[in-house]
């Protein structure tokens, strides 16, 4: 035997085995085939090594191992004989039969290598199994002792199947557990949503009458897009006040007269049809009236629904809060587990109902008020400004046309704009301009506070102002009294600056120096010192008065704390982190990692060269302060020795490179195993399982521990345990 | 062998020394041969074997599924090829089958209507072999792990049980009943053996380490303890005197004559002892892997010149000369520990079973014939490679 054939042919098995790739390499493989073609020696050698790599703890060796046996077995007799004599270790490390071995990772590899294996030793036992008893033998083996379904193309074993059949157990019990649950939950609650859903049904026809025959599909969803009423009727209030529910004229009235002042455009483009103007006010026969019925279809709540509504309101929460989800749950247990049909029609019934109400619920657009209005307003009922409150209706977020008439009640002043509709004539009086003559101090102050609301964004004057000032820069040329209009813009302007002083003045709670304001305070810092406490004995100087400079200073100034408004940070740390990215943290001056906060360009560099300068010096004095325990021999020597990285590597670049190679990993093509093992799971477990922390938990148990004991000590029944 | 056969024929050797020279080889020649197997009647592992020695013809296999069958070895059918028939069964359908693992099977040595079977389901049934009734039944405390009745014995009928218990039951086939106890041991009875030489002497091994050689005449106690260590005290500590083993005893064989007595303990030795003296031979066999919590079943061959010893080894059969101590060669052919091996001293087989539900027989290899003709043994070989191509190599020509 040649001793280099020898070396060559190891050499080649290793780098087969060590590939990592799923399929051999041909050429190589064919090589080893001429190698061990020549003689038998060869194929003795040949088997010692590949059963050497099959040993290995790595499922993509173990794969390779097996794919070149597959080779060889189909080839050699004399091969042949010897992987058959050790056959059963070869079939533990390849097709798992001992359980206490199995196979190494990766998983995926691993199930490949078994399911090739199982498939291959099928073969080879058609092929084979006569002449090799032991290979029939092991065949049987795997057939009926390790219950391998051959035809299986999973090629499962026996305990993995069992597994498979217990879980499936255990889920069956947790269904039937589940559904028995269900059902018995079932037959308690469904009475109860039934009721419900009728109690709800009741409800909502009370509260809409079904003319509209809103819950019909078809028909509401006609109603839903917008009807478009191209009529020629010059007036629509016909239709309007045709309108069954008492309760939505409100509201519609309201529309029309958006519509109408959205309309005026069209308006302006009949001027011929004057008669008809003057005889009915209206401007054309043809309007345009869009009615959004459905889509409007508010109920509000009135004192004579109250009940109802408040009703309808508990019960739609418990429909969704807790029906619906149950029955969903129902459903979901049952169509998991599959139950007679019966039930589970019931089920989807009860679903379908619940749903079909809320739906209607939807439809009505039940405006609820606040509760906590409710009981404010109710002892109040009586008194003389309920007529205000009884009728604005609450709105819910701002309106972009607010109808004359009830701007006032709004505290706003009439926007131009839509203050010269002609069918209302009345002059416009911007209702701020009256109210604020300017000496009027009390006035001023209303005024500021208007002012004031107009700042909080959240209040409907603010956006409203918005839209002021949006509409004075484009004053439209089709208004007929523009000259007002200026007149109005002009008014409002100089009261703006009027009162810009008295805004920007802060208001502040009244004190000592206000009473005294541009005058001196004669007791300012003067305290009278009474000697003697006695009732009868003066002394003779009756009172002393002692000047305290603290104090005078302290009653003639005013302490007034700054709040200054919050400026978000804008501007980011930007530093360069290990790891590529930008530091991401917005600190106003420093940021706790990297210092002072420069600006830096999108890499992370300085902008400016000082900076850049100041920033390498003290990284350089950094690294000279390395403390020595991360000196980078030591550390090198220590992880060699444990085999865990340290770090040493990126040690500021000191170290010398010559570890780089020692680093490198033996196999670069094969899955590194130990990878795998970095998971969150791992590294909290490094963190909260390492030996220091363990110690900390411990001394403080033992001190909880010793704690007890003290406390206890002189107790018999303490002190014993 | 033409030797033995001219020297034989002229009277000048021993009749013997043919028969024990060829039955050596055969020995030797021992393996895994596919013209010979055993029918799969078991679901589950084979305890216990045992082969008649009147006709040599019928074998007794007990599993630890609790059923036993007896199957037919000899071949009539004048083929090579040859499957050993299960000829009847105590299934797991019968009234009468033994609820737990059968330990111990073994035929009665004077007649094969009649065996003897003990289960870990305490009790032990005396069966009749014809009809597959128990015709009696003994019920103990604890399970069974072994009983033997004496392959020589004619003044008495006895039967000894080795349990749980530490005490060594006797019963007496003829009434019946159990009729002497022997005490001495502290741990189960894990094997008992009765000496093929002489009717009274049994051999008992137990958990505690410790081999027992008893007199069943004798009621005070055992004739003597073997030790390990031939009672050098300075060697043994002090709870370890008298000890055969330094883990449990779990097997016991006597050497066809009875003269050495071959003892197997979870310590993974192996230990020849002079069954007279009860001395340790101090023959080494190296290290004999044994993992059974029960008894292990092994054997020895019969009529050899240097006598053999067959014993499971894990998956494997180990087979050992018995004075030299040299391991000849491993048995491999089951896929899972093997627990129990039986010899065939007529045709030289051995049958072993295992946990892997396999009874195996390995069958000597028949000679070759002598040709020394070159012409005949090419042609030979072209003969035996048409008959099984499966051992041709097959190098395809793509490699070149």
């Amino acid at each position: 035997m040649d001793q280099t054939m020898r070396d060559k042919l190891s050499q080649l098995v290793e780098e087969l085995t060590t590939s990592g790739e799923p399929q051999l390499n041909q050429d190589k493989m064919k090589e080893v085939k001429k190698i061990c073609r020549v003689s038998d020696s060869y194929i003795d050698h040949f088997y010692h090594l590949i059963m050497t790599q099959l040993n290995q703890e790595h499922a993509e060796i173990r794969l390779s191992a097996f794919q070149m046996v597959n080779e060889v077995f189909s080839r050699s007799h004399h091969f042949r004989v010897l992987l058959i004599t050790n056959f059963q270790e070869f079939l533990e490390l390849t097709v798992e039969t001992d359980a206490e071995q199995p196979l190494p990772p990766p998983k995926e590899v691993a199930r490949k290598l078994r399911t090739l294996a199982i498939q291959t030793v099928q073969s080879w036992h058609a092929t084979y199994g006569e002449a090799y008893k032991k290979l029939s033998l092991g065949y049987h083996f795997l057939k009926q002792i390790k219950k391998v379904d051959f035809q299986d193309v999973e090629a499962r074993t026996l305990a993995e199947r069992k597994r498979q059949e217990e879980k499936q157990k255990r889920l069956e019990r947790i269904y039937k557990e589940k559904l028995d649950k269900a059902k018995q939950e079932m037959e308690e609650m469904t009475s109860g949503i039934e009721e419900t859903l009728t109690e709800m049904n009741n409800c909502i026809r009370l509260l809409a009458t079904d003319d509209f025959n809103l819950f019909d599909e078809d028909s509401a969803a006609s109603i839903s897009t917008t009807a478009e009423d191209q009529s020629d009727q010059p007036c629509c209030s016909k239709d309007l006040s045709n309108e069954h529910n008492g309760k939505m004229m409100e509201k519609k009235t309201d529309k029309e007269q958006t519509d109408e002042s959205s309309d005026e455009s069209d308006m302006e483009e009949v001027p011929d049809e004057d008669a008809f103007l003057r005889s009915t006010g209206l401007m054309s026969y043809r309007y345009q009236l869009e009615l959004d019925v459905s889509a409007d279809l508010k109920v509000r709540e009135t004192e004579e629904n109250e009940a109802l509504v408040n009703t309808v309101r508990d019960l739609h929460r418990l429909v969704t809060t807790r029906h619906l989800p149950l029955v969903q749950s129902w459903v979901q247990v049952f169509t998991k587990v599959g139950v007679e049909e019966e039930l589970m029609r019931r089920a989807t019934e009860l679903k379908k109902s619940l749903e079909h109400v809320l739906r209607k619920h939807e439809y009505l657009h039940i405006d609820y008020k606040d509760r906590e209005r409710l009981v404010m307003r109710a002892p109040e009922d009586g008194e003389d400004d309920d007529d205000d409150f009884v009728d604005v209706p609450e709105k819910e977020g701002y309106e972009p046309h607010i109808p004359e008439h009830l701007r006032t009640e709004y505290g706003l002043d009439e926007t131009p704009s839509t203050s010269t509709s002609g069918t209302k004539a009345k002059p416009s009086r911007p209702v701020v301009k009256c109210a604020v003559p300017p000496v009027s101090s009390s006035l001023s102050r209303l005024k500021r506070r208007m002012c004031d609301e107009e700042q909080d964004p959240t209040c409907a004057a603010a956006t409203l102002r918005v839209l002021k000032q949006k509409l004075h820069p484009a004053p439209s040329t089709s208004v007929p009294d523009g000259s007002s209009e200026s007149a109005v813009s002009s008014s409002d302007q100089s009261n703006m600056t009027k009162n810009k002083a008295s805004f920007k003045a802060p208001v502040i709670p009244f004190g000592m120096d206000l009473y005294y304001w541009g005058e001196e305070q004669p007791t300012a810092g003067k305290i009278i010192k009474q000697t003697s406490q006695h009732q009868f004995w003066v002394p003779h100087e009756v009172e002393e008065e002692v000047e305290n400079k603290e104090l005078s200073a302290q009653m003639k100034s005013r302490c007034i704390t700054y709040a200054g408004k919050f400026k978000p940070v804008e501007h980011k740390c930007k530093a360069p982190m290990p790891n590529g990215s930008l530091c991401e943290r917005q600190d106003r001056v420093k940021c706790p990692f990297h210092g002072h906060i420069i600006p830096r360009d999108e890499l992370g560099r300085p902008v400016n060269p000082e900076d850049a300068l100041r920033l390498e010096r003290e990284k350089r004095k950094r690294e000279e302060e390395q403390p020595d325990w991360r000196d980078p021999e030591l550390m090198r020597e220590i992880e060699a020795a444990t085999g865990e990285d340290l770090g040493s590597s990126k040690t500021y670049g000191k170290g010398k490179k010559g570890n780089k190679g020692k680093s490198k990993k033996k196999y670069p093509n094969l899955t590194d195993l130990k990878q795998k093992a970095n998971t969150s799971r791992s590294r909290l477990e490094k963190k909260v399982f390492n030996k220091s922390s363990m110690r900390r938990v411990t001394e403080v148990m033992n001190k909880m521990d010793k704690r007890k004991h003290e406390k206890f000590a002189n107790q018999f029944n303490y002190a014993l345990n | 062998m033409l030797g033995f056969l001219y020297a034989r024929q002229t009277g000048l050797d021993d009749p013997v020394r043919l028969r024990r020279a060829e039955s050596t080889r055969r020995v030797l020649s021992l393996e895994l041969n596919h013209n010979r197997d055993v029918d799969r009647i078991h679901g589950n592992g084979i305890n216990t074997l045992d082969i008649e020695v009147i006709d040599g013809r019928y074998m007794l296999s007990g599993g630890s599924d609790g059923v036993i069958v007896i199957y037919d070895l000899e071949n009539n059918s004048k083929k090579p090829q040859y499957t050993c028939k299960a000829i009847c069964t105590v299934g797991r359908s019968s009234r009468h089958v033994h609820k737990f693992s059968v330990e111990t099977v073994q035929w009665y040595p004077h007649d094969t209507g009649m065996f003897v079977s003990s289960s870990f389901d305490k009790t032990m049934k005396v069966w009749d072999a014809e009809t597959l009734k128990p015709a009696d039944e003994f019920q103990f405390d604890g399970n069974v792990y072994c009983h033997h009745m004496s392959p020589i014995a004619r003044k008495h009928s006895l039967v000894a049980v080795g349990t749980k218990d530490p005490k060594v039951q006797l019963c007496d086939l003829k009434s019946g009943s159990r009729i002497h106890i022997l005490q001495g041991h502290r741990g189960e009875i894990l094997s008992v053996r009765w000496s093929p030489r002489y009717e009274h002497i049994l051999a008992t091994a137990s958990t505690d380490s410790r081999v027992r050689i008893w007199d069943v005449r004798r009621a005070s106690g055992s004739l003597f303890t073997l030790d390990q260590h031939n009672g050098d005290k300075s060697k043994a500590s002090s709870e370890a005197v008298n000890t055969a083993h330094n883990g449990r005893v779990n097997g016991l064989c006597f050497t066809a004559d009875g003269l050495h007595l071959l003892t197997t303990g979870t310590d993974d030795r192996m230990r020849l002892w002079n069954s007279g003296t009860g001395e340790n031979t101090l023959v080494n066999y190296g290290k004999v892997v044994n993992e059974s919590r029960k008894g292990l079943k092994f054997t020895v061959s019969r009529g050899c010149s240097p006598e053999f010893v067959f014993v499971p080894c894990g998956s494997s059969v180990a087979v050992y000369g018995l004075h030299s101590g040299e391991l000849i060669t491993m048995l491999r052919g089951h896929y899972n520990n093997v627990d129990c091996c039986e010899f065939h001293p007529d045709y030289q087989e051995l049958y072993s079973g295992g946990k892997d539900c396999n009874i195996l027989a390995w069958v000597p290899v028949l000679r070759q014939p002598d040709v020394d003709d070159e012409e005949t043994n090419t042609k030979r070989g072209g003969t035996q490679a048409a008959i099984n191509p499966a051992f041709a190599d097959a190098w395809s020509s793509d490699e070149d």
